[in-house]
């Protein structure tokens, strides 16, 4: 039916597609992340110190959306007046913000990037309640567990999306016994959702050190327990497509407190300014087990 | 020729069309995950199919429907056809939904790797086609054309350019999928594959447009070849606004709290309609084929 010519052009193209998608496949190893490689086990000299502040918000701040919860009747009952919590603004306050000491030197001239700490024995917790996560914005250590509950009357899904970490995605019906995982490469952040119901999202921090927080409803914050030195703090905050993030210099005196104060601003929340969370590159194709 | 054959391959294609626009609704309302197990949904057959789960497990249901419709059709071919190619074809569409079945159990499995969903939304097209061409080889304008076999007109071959324009469309439906399975609609589309796509869809209106304009020049008595050709327009106009609007929604869906309408029905459309521009010139080429032919020596002239 096809002449010889045709065939052949069509093979030659058709095999061009499938070459060019598996050679832009590459066996990308997972980056390290902030944190540098493996070190020295920190031990505690008792000069540590804290890292507190508040979180504002200035200007008007974003107006959260209803969610339309139909699609599944239990959540509706639960929670008939879901709203989105993207921008939780109280009084000039911001909740949710992610705050972590990104790099620093300390005291002794060694870098906060050359230690390594040790997982809290104590598991994060991550509920499903009223259709949506709680909490919010969650820090862990690296290789600390996640214990994740399902307090709703509906099943859920929880699917981590890590950039550095292996995918995880498991369902949990109501009444279910805690489901734990943990992720063992510094990430910030990873974004949960659940592909029942796409509304709801969730975001944790997956930190090398234990020198994070987030920020409560009244925008205040501390991390606790910092060696003396000079430090980058980071506030990251979702937005948009990419998230915002916020830099600050702070020095940390021995058994002293430091203030860091962040403000959030509409401009901020409206443009989606780019954050260090790693991009999708534009002509890359992930291989497989990467989405 | 069989009737029944013909309106059974016709079914089979409707069908198909109806499960891709089920596929599509599962990746526009980001379902694909819904159901984290496969073959069976949360261990069983038939789940509780509330929030995203009614679209992912549907879309299942939907195939399951269309894998039975094939393997009824092949079977049909089988017994009623007398042309051993068009059996065979039959049976190659069978292996081409088992494969589509397959891979989307990988896409499951694997978590919704890339190059695997693109892969499964490519070959639905492809699929679809081949439902397609064994509507058009079963049916009576196949078997007994309404005009006579004739050369080809001078110039390029309009067998040719349908060759041509097939291949910029699967081209460009790679490209398409590839891009829609990239980003979840919370997510920016990259912009390479975006600009990538663009691109795709000018050169795919310059290519169908120039096989159109040729059928409605050289051809255009001929209601055999001039229909599918006014068919196929009509489609890429659509397509073409359905492919600017579509990006307009998804560019501010990452704004809204979850997936929703416009977006939605809106994306879902530029798919089906894709699948629509492939179907009508797939169909034009096989007629094509069927009753234009090259005389032996014309490319030796054309290449000299």
């Amino acid at each position: 039916m096809f002449s010889k010519s045709a065939r052949l052009w069509l093979g030659l193209i058709a095999a061009a597609s499938l070459l060019s998608l598996a050679s832009s496949c590459s066996n990308k190893e997972p980056e390290p992340g902030p944190g540098g490689p493996e070190g020295k086990a920190y031990t505690s000299k008792g000069d540590e110190g804290t890292i507190s502040g508040k979180i504002s918000f200035t200007g008007a701040a974003p107006e959260a959306k209803k969610i339309d919860t139909s699609a599944d009747a239990a959540c509706t009952s639960k929670s008939p007046n879901l709203m989105t919590e993207d921008w939780a603004v109280k009084d000039g306050k911001l909740a949710n913000t992610f705050i972590y000491i990104k790099e620093g030197t300390l005291a002794d001239n060694s870098k906060i990037g050359d230690y390594t700490f040790t997982a809290p024995s104590a598991a994060a917790t991550l509920d499903q309640t009223g259709c949506h996560y709680k909490p919010h914005v969650v820090g862990v250590v690296v290789n600390q567990n996640i214990s994740i509950t399902n307090s709703d009357p509906t099943t859920h899904n929880i699917h981590f999306m890590p950039a550095n970490n292996p995918d995880w995605n498991q369902s949990q019906v109501n009444g279910a016994a805690a489901l734990t995982h943990k992720m063992a490469h510094a990430e910030v952040l990873v974004p949960v959702k659940c592909n029942q119901h796409p509304w709801m999202k969730s975001y944790v921090g997956v930190m090398k050190s234990p020198f994070f927080a987030v920020s409560a409803e009244d925008g205040s914050f501390t991390i606790k327990g910092v060696p003396p030195g000079k430090y980058t703090v980071v506030a990251w905050h979702e937005g948009g497509a990419k998230g915002t993030e916020k830099t600050m210099e702070v020095t940390v005196p021995a058994k002293g407190a430091a203030t860091a104060d962040f403000a959030f601003g509409a401009s901020a929340a409206l443009s989606g300014q780019p954050s260090s969370l790693p991009m999708l590159p534009a002509l890359e194709v992930p291989m497989p087990m990467k989405h | 020729m069989s009737k029944g054959v013909h309106r059974f391959a016709l079914l089979v294609a409707g069908a198909t069309f109806f499960l891709i626009i089920a596929g599509a609704n599962v990746t526009s309302r980001d379902a694909g995950l819904a159901v984290p197990d496969w073959p069976l949904a949360f261990g069983q057959f038939f789940p509780k199919m509330v929030g995203n789960v009614f679209w992912e497990h549907g879309h299942r249901l939907v195939a399951t429907s269309v894998g039975i419709l094939t393997i009824a059709l092949a079977v049909y071919l089988q017994i009623r056809e007398r042309r051993g190619w068009v059996k065979r074809l039959g049976w190659i569409a069978l292996g081409g939904v088992i494969a589509q079945g397959l891979l989307g159990g990988l896409t499951v499995k694997l978590n919704l790797p890339l190059v695997v969903s693109a892969a499964h939304a490519t070959l639905a097209q492809l699929f679809f086609l081949t439902t397609v061409s064994l509507a058009v080889f079963t049916s009576r304008k196949w078997i007994e054309p309404p005009i006579e076999v004739r050369q080809e007109a001078p110039g390029v071959p309009l067998r040719t350019l349908c060759v041509f324009a097939l291949t910029v469309i699967l081209v460009q439906l790679v490209l398409g999928a590839t891009l829609r399975h990239s980003a979840t609609w919370d997510q920016t589309l990259p912009a390479g594959l975006l600009l990538g796509h663009i691109a795709g869809a000018i050169i795919v209106t310059l290519v169908l447009g120039a096989t159109i304009a040729t059928v409605l020049t050289r051809y255009r008595a001929e209601n055999y070849l001039t229909r599918p050709a006014l068919i196929a327009a009509g489609l890429l106009l659509v397509q073409l606004v359905l492919g600017i609007t579509a990006y307009i929604a998804r560019a501010a869906s990452p704004s809204d709290p979850q997936p929703l309408n416009p977006m939605i029905w809106v994306t879902v459309a530029h798919v089906a309609c894709g699948a629509l521009v492939f179907a009508a010139t797939i169909v034009l080429t096989l007629r094509a084929f069927r009753i234009l032919k090259v005389e032996r020596g014309a490319y030796a002239l054309a290449a000299a």
